[in-house]
């Protein structure tokens, strides 16, 4: 089946992911209103994948996190780097492997 | 042996707790088996989500050089308009794969790199800096889904995984000592009787010698 590929991010991101033909870009402005606009494409049927910028995803915090939490298998949410670079220090992925395989691991050629 | 004080100490007891400790334990190896397969699947994802996540962020870094040189040589107004004008009609396929029962995403991008003239902006308008940015941004979308599906099958695995790694440790440290004190309480209890009659026997065998 085919989905659609929706881009919360800043204007300019937002812009660049534009002209690579993506289809649903919203600009962040607000925190409510991105709320709002992420409920939405959660809960729509033919949303595939959501990138959200880092950023932005930070600025939303904890609502944002329980969302990702709760969320069903798709669409599938995934952080990007914004324009200049910024991702948090903390990997969710590798926190989530801490926590399940009790240990730290580290995988040779990873980031 | 709290635990073992409301339950009555008799044979058919005795039995029932042994068919129960002999299914915990077959249900312990199922999951731990299960655990082992999501963790050997789940250290192959991330294997290659590391190698993936090095390759998104080179090309997404070139994508956002390509995109500020644009805005640069051709003016923000004119970037934003032609990315309001471009076509917007990149799709994805998804399906599902299974992995020790649990849905795991597949996700093919259709081909986004696109001619210049299919992008829909005016070619004539507009500088070739938006060109390669646009191709940029393509190339780089492409790999983003690749990403995307990657991590959208590791958090479901993990999330399993957890879940997985609750039950067997609560088989382990929960269930099957609990159950396995109340056998041993229980055929203590048996044995004990045992040797009670046993001595009850032997003195009223010693009354009724002592009798005759």
């Amino acid at each position: 089946m085919s989905f659609k590929i929706a881009t919360i991010a800043d204007a300019e991101t937002a812009a660049g992911f534009a002209l690579a033909g993506v289809q649903d870009v919203y600009v962040h402005e607000r925190k409510e209103e991105t709320l709002a606009k992420l409920d939405e494409l959660l809960a729509s049927e033919d949303v595939g994948i959501v990138f959200i910028t880092y950023r932005v995803a930070e600025e939303l915090g904890f609502d944002f996190r329980r969302r990702m939490r709760t969320k069903r298998l798709l669409p599938a949410v995934l952080r990007i780097p914004d324009k200049t670079g910024w991702m948090p220090k903390v990997d969710e992925l590798r926190e989530i492997i801490r926590r399940t395989v009790g240990a730290e691991v580290i995988v040779k050629g990873g980031s | 042996m709290a635990k073992a004080i409301g339950i009555a100490p008799t044979r058919m007891e005795l039995l029932k707790l042994r068919q129960r400790v002999s299914l915990a334990q077959k249900g312990h190896d199922l999951l731990r088996e299960k655990m082992d397969a999501l963790v050997i699947e789940f250290f192959g994802i991330v294997r290659s989500i590391g190698e993936v996540r090095v390759k998104t962020m080179q090309q997404l870094s070139s994508a956002y050089r390509a995109l500020s040189i644009c805005f640069a040589m051709q003016g923000t107004i004119e970037t934003y308009q032609a990315a309001r004008e471009a076509r917007k009609d990149v799709e994805v396929d998804i399906s599902t794969r299974h992995v020790m029962g649990i849905l795991v995403p597949v996700m093919e991008a259709k081909p986004v790199e696109r001619h210049a003239l299919a992008r829909g902006y005016s070619v004539y308008a507009t500088s070739s800096a938006l060109d390669e940015a646009s191709r940029e941004f393509e190339k780089a979308l492409e790999i983003l889904i690749k990403l995307a599906e990657l991590e959208g099958g590791a958090r479901a695995i993990a999330l399993e995984l957890e879940k997985t790694k609750r039950r067997v440790n609560a088989l382990e440290y929960v269930i099957l000592p609990s159950l396995k004190s109340m056998v041993k309480f229980i055929s203590m209890r048996l044995d004990e009787m045992e040797r009670e009659n046993f001595s009850r026997l032997k003195r009223i065998k010693a009354m009724l010698e002592a009798r005759e």
